[in-house]
């Protein structure tokens, strides 16, 4: 592996990314318009719940307003990462197979690709983390971007597990969505998940340690090192699975 | 010899695409492969090239390979000079030698002007004489070129015919899969595919 090829290969995909108009619109409009619905639709009334990650006897007292600011910054952030991973380890696919017979090794490539995403999800996590804050002030700012790279990281990860298995663009987009809505966009929302009737099968889902890091980081003292370790396992699981399909598939014969 | 296939096979489910396809290209020779549509030309390339396995068989090659795809394999939102700089980097070849030949490249096949367009800008014309491009960027030893002028004007399809015999002088071997049977005087061994075998 030569490391001309994976800053070669990095730059291209960043350049390209960058001059997709439509990319850089959603990264801007999407966390802004959700977070502005936020403001306009929630009322300021307090709401006492407790979290899973934490102890029986911790009560978390926030705004229904606060709460909804990160569960929305974090859902943003999750489908984001995950659209965008998906469109850059899908959408030049047969032109990277073109790269890998020229001398490209399939894993010069993925690094490239793992490198710009983990760009984008350091970017995102900030961009989110800061408009957030602008909205709703955040107790810990630094820590709750970092739960935002978290689930950047985790979605990122899914992303390109779909990425690699699913050929046609529209199946791997309603695959995202499809998840992102029902597993970061409602189950994960700890008002539903506090009335739930299984709570197991939630925490099974890429979002939950993600989202517990988040609430845990914005608003509280506690330690989330725990949901951060299960949260960077589970984001594992799905690179590991989305590197070794990607390089069986991609490989010269 | 630049390149030895033996009794090559492949099947895609029950259809048997190619049966038995065994065949030798020498240094410095021009070959044909002629089919009809869905003869399984391209599915032989892709073999020979790497994308595909074959079910049976063997495929020995030698020396620097070059491969130009029936469709233009190409990024939409790089200009042309980054693909020159993406797949000379690819194939090993350092900045000064990538510059001097996509220079000639570009010279030659008459696109200079579209140094640095985007490929979405590009006619079709233009992105096939890019794609015919990197496939030369090398200097291959062989050189396989499937349905390579998809797109041209006349007069780049003379000029691809000029560079084809420059390379062929040069001692490259080269392939090329066609439908035009016209092109037969320009060949020196021309190979038939039908029904999964060369008639």
């Amino acid at each position: 592996m030569t490391v001309n090829k994976v800053i070669t290969g990095l730059s291209m995909i960043l350049r390209m990314l960058v001059r997709q108009k439509i990319v850089i619109i959603l990264l801007l409009i999407i966390p802004a318009f959700f977070l502005t619905i936020v403001e306009f639709t929630t009322s300021d009334r307090m709401l006492p719940f407790q979290l899973a990650s934490l102890n029986d006897d911790v009560f978390i007292n926030i705004s229904e307003k606060g709460i909804s600011f990160i569960f929305f910054a974090v859902a943003s952030s999750g489908f984001l990462v995950s659209f965008l991973a998906l469109n850059l380890i899908q959408k030049n696919n047969t032109v990277n197979r073109r790269l890998i017979i020229c001398g490209y090794h399939p894993i010069e490539l993925l690094i490239s690709i793992l490198l710009a995403l983990f760009l984008v999800v350091a970017l995102i996590a900030i961009y989110v983390g800061i408009l957030t804050n602008a909205f709703y002030t955040i107790d810990n700012l630094g820590r709750f971007i970092l739960s935002l790279v978290l689930i950047g990281f985790v979605y990122g990860s899914y992303g390109l597990a779909i990425g690699s298995l699913v050929k046609a663009e529209l199946e791997g987009i309603l695959l995202i969505v499809l998840l992102v809505n029902i597993d970061v966009g409602w189950l994960q929302n700890p008002l539903f998940y506090a009335e739930a009737q299984n709570q197991i099968i939630i925490k099974f889902l890429p979002a939950y340690f993600p989202s517990q890091t988040a609430i845990i980081t914005a608003v509280t003292d506690y330690s989330a090192v725990n949901a951060i370790g299960n949260g960077i396992v589970y984001g594992l699981g799905f690179l590991i699975f989305s590197m070794v399909i990607f390089f069986f598939k991609m490989r010269t014969k | 010899m630049i390149f030895k296939s033996e009794h090559i096979a492949k099947s895609f489910g029950k259809h048997k695409v190619l049966k038995d396809i065994s065949f030798k290209l020498e240094a410095g020779t021009i070959t044909g492969i002629v089919g009809e549509n869905g003869s399984g030309k391209s599915v032989l390339m892709e073999i020979i090239v790497g994308i595909r396995n074959a079910d049976k068989g063997t495929v020995n090659k030698n020396g620097r390979i070059g491969y130009c795809p029936q469709r233009a394999m190409l990024f939409p939102h790089l200009t042309v000079q980054e693909h020159f700089i993406y797949f000379s980097v690819a194939y090993g070849i350092d900045k000064e030698q990538s510059k001097r030949r996509s220079e000639e490249l570009l010279h030659h096949f008459n696109y200079k002007k579209y140094l640095q367009e985007k490929i979405i800008n590009l006619s079709g014309g233009t992105q096939q004489k890019l794609n015919l491009s990197i496939s030369l960027l090398h200097k291959p030893d062989l050189l396989i070129l499937d349905e390579p002028y998809n797109g041209f004007d006349w007069d780049t399809y003379q000029r691809f015919w000029d560079y084809t015999n420059h390379l062929k002088k040069r001692g490259c071997a080269v392939l090329i899969v066609t439908h035009l049977l016209s092109e037969k005087e320009r060949l020196d061994h021309i190979y038939e595919l039908e029904n999964g075998i060369f008639v």
